[in-house]
């Protein structure tokens, strides 16, 4: 439990601008991002559209290069260049589930032609019968039954819970190490929500995987996750154990999360924290505290600097002068 | 004015008994099946259910905007004295955005690209009334401004705003003529949190000025009881439970709403283990015989495969049709 699997130590990515006006400027997507994951945890990254959690998994599934900054997975460095076989290694070991089910799967592909990709690809179990068997498996158990009844389908044919958890099937499928799910169930409906989320909180425990879990709903974050971080603007905001985020959030921009969404066990006409705008331009980032512009605590030092992560109890970091 | 209307008391829409569905090939689907409400004069209904429901298809016979194989089969829309559902398209279209108006589910969409945000608020003003240039467009600006859009983005296109602005330039469309019910069709669905309370706070706050009504259509459950005075839940055309919202939150009745308040992790209290609800609703061209839910439902009994609870009151204001709340006798 308490070696890490995955560290990124000052990490970020800029994407260039492709516009005469704005030449040689580039978006701030990520800014010196560090956690570290532990094995077997379920790590969450919660904030709005725009904060960075998708750039923050792609770079982990090697999706985007980092543009600098360290990743370390296993203790091996993860270098910005891999050959083909180091590169094939590793996503064999790190699988990612996209938020949309419908998208991720080959329209003209049957769900069992599918399901053999990642076995050819990462040339696990050549017999065509153990393939079978193993793709047999796994669809039970994401609740596929009876699994030679799917196999024949196509994407079309299925719903979109069916189709996310073909998805996480295939994720499974080929013994990963560790998943990245990046808001696996926002496009889904809602009674269908708690089953795909319990389901991969058993798939977690029985295949012993890690987990980061994207999302912007924070109570998901709490039921799924031991430790959250808050993102916001390409920054982290907040790390710590799940319950001291919501318990004991310390940053104003976490407050606010949790105060714009649904509860209403905390009473149905409680008074809330209000603040206008948008996430900033990520071009040209508010100087100093990322937040400051929408901040209602706003002080005059918050525009001067960043403020360093400041560690507030045993795990548990903000980014707040505070 | 609007201390009078209040005063008035006939609700601002009565809903008899509405049949709607698709005709299709393969015969008729069911997607609103007996549905009655009313709607009173500022008041805020909020309808909850899964996809394929009967939500969406029910806003848009309302708003008698229904495709061309779908129609409104029998019962009856009250609205003010005219019933919306007999009126022919002239008739409707007197009604349609200056007393009716509604916000849709994807603001991308429903906002024209090539059209700036003011050419369209006052494009809505000159298709209803007679009016100057100069006063459709001090108009759209005094709207703008009520949704806290800076007067600058007036001549912006919709690709130029985010999300949460095009959402909150729907609901200036929708505000234009100053109708009296706003339907909004889960107008903040696409959002992210922060931004969807802002325009939920923003929503309220307009209906409290203006005294308009609302019927808001969502999925989300959890947002729904905060929000709304009366809530509706519906299930496979049908609505099955229907009541005060605080009432249905803190004792909901029908096993199809308790699973949907199932399905939401709390943020306070103890991690409890969520089951949400298990299989998808019905194909509405082959309803299931008795009560809709029953394949679904974890405390069906015998007599939910042959017959359809209607719904009844069981207590002041709450509603449920269900044959688990319905006394010995009938058992």
């Amino acid at each position: 439990m308490n070696e890490n699997i995955l560290v990124l130590e000052g990490v970020n990515k800029h994407f260039p601008v492709n516009s005469f006006r704005m030449h040689g400027k580039v978006v701030h997507a990520m800014d010196d991002v560090s956690f570290s994951l532990r094995r077997g945890e379920v790590l969450a990254i919660v904030g709005e559209s725009g904060s960075g959690k998708t750039t923050t998994a792609n770079v982990m599934a090697r999706i985007y290069k980092q543009t600098s900054g360290r990743v370390t997975f296993e203790g091996r460095e993860i270098s910005k260049n891999m050959s083909r076989e180091d590169e094939l290694r590793y996503h064999k070991k790190v699988q990612m589930i996209f938020q949309d089910p419908f998208g991720a799967l080959n329209p003209t592909r049957t769900v069992g032609r599918i399901m053999e990709r990642p076995f050819v690809i990462h040339k696990i179990a050549g017999r065509r019968k153990a393939v079978e068997e193993s793709i047999d498996k796994i669809l039970i158990q994401v609740g596929l039954e009876p699994p030679e009844q799917f196999t024949r389908k196509f994407p079309h044919e299925l719903s979109g819970g069916q189709r996310q958890r073909v998805n996480i099937a295939r994720a499974f499928a080929v013994e990963p190490e560790l998943i990245l799910a990046d808001e696996p169930t926002s496009m889904l409906d809602v009674s269908n929500r708690m089953s795909i989320m319990n389901m991969m909180l058993y798939l977690k425990e029985s295949h012993s995987v890690s987990f980061i879990y994207i999302t912007h709903d924070l109570s998901g974050a709490r039921y799924m996750s031991d430790r959250i971080i808050v993102m916001y603007a390409g920054m982290i905001m907040e790390i710590g154990p799940a319950e001291k985020i919501i318990n004991n959030s310390f940053h104003p921009y976490t407050r606010l999360l949790k105060s714009a969404a649904p509860s209403p066990e905390m009473g149905l006409k409680r008074k809330r924290l209000i603040t206008g705008g948008d996430i900033p331009s990520l071009i040209d980032p508010p100087g100093g505290c990322r937040f400051h512009p929408r901040c209602p605590f706003v002080s005059d030092i918050c525009s001067l600097e960043v403020p360093a992560m400041k560690k507030i109890d045993e795990g548990h970091y903000v980014r707040c002068i505070l | 004015m609007i201390e009078l209307d209040r005063l008035e008391m006939t609700p601002l829409l009565q809903c008899k008994n509405l049949v709607a569905g698709y005709r299709i090939k393969s015969g008729f689907v069911h997607a609103v099946d007996d549905v009655s409400f009313d709607l009173d004069r500022g008041g805020f209904l909020g309808i909850a259910g899964e996809s394929g429901c009967g939500k969406s298809t029910l806003a848009y016979a309302i708003m008698r905007l229904l495709k061309d194989n779908a129609t409104i089969e029998s019962g009856s829309l009250l609205f003010k004295g005219a019933d919306l559902a007999k009126l022919d398209e002239e008739q409707m279209k007197k009604i349609r955005w200056v007393d009716i108006s509604m916000a849709f589910q994807s603001a991308m969409n429903a906002l024209n690209p090539v059209l700036s945000v003011g050419e369209q608020l006052t494009d809505a003003i000159h298709a209803h009334e007679e009016a100057t240039q100069s006063d459709a467009r001090k108009r759209a600006l005094e709207v703008l401004k009520l949704v806290d859009i800076p007067k600058d983005r007036f001549n912006s296109y919709p690709h130029q705003l985010s999300g949460g602005m095009k959402q909150r330039v729907m609901i200036a469309m929708a505000l234009i003529l100053n109708p009296e019910l706003i339907i909004m069709d889960e107008p903040t669905t696409a959002l992210d949190v922060v931004v969807q309370r802002t325009i939920i706070e923003k929503i309220q706050e307009l209906r409290k000025t203006l005294g308009f009504s609302v019927i808001f259509i969502t999925h989300d459950l959890s947002l729904l009881v905060e929000i709304s005075d009366i809530l509706a839940i519906m299930y496979a055309g049908k609505i099955v439970e229907y009541g005060a919202s605080e009432s249905l939150f803190n004792r909901p009745l029908h096993p199809y709403t308790k699973g949907l308040m199932n399905s939401f992790p709390s943020l306070t209290g103890m991690i409890k283990r969520m089951g949400g609800i298990e299989g998808k609703p019905p194909d509405l061209l082959k309803p299931p015989e008795g009560c809709r839910f029953h394949p679904r439902c974890p405390q069906a009994i015998p007599i939910c495969r042959e017959s359809c609870p209607s719904l009844e009151e069981i207590a002041d204001r709450h509603s449920v049709a269900c044959f688990l709340h319905k006394g010995a006798e009938i058992l």
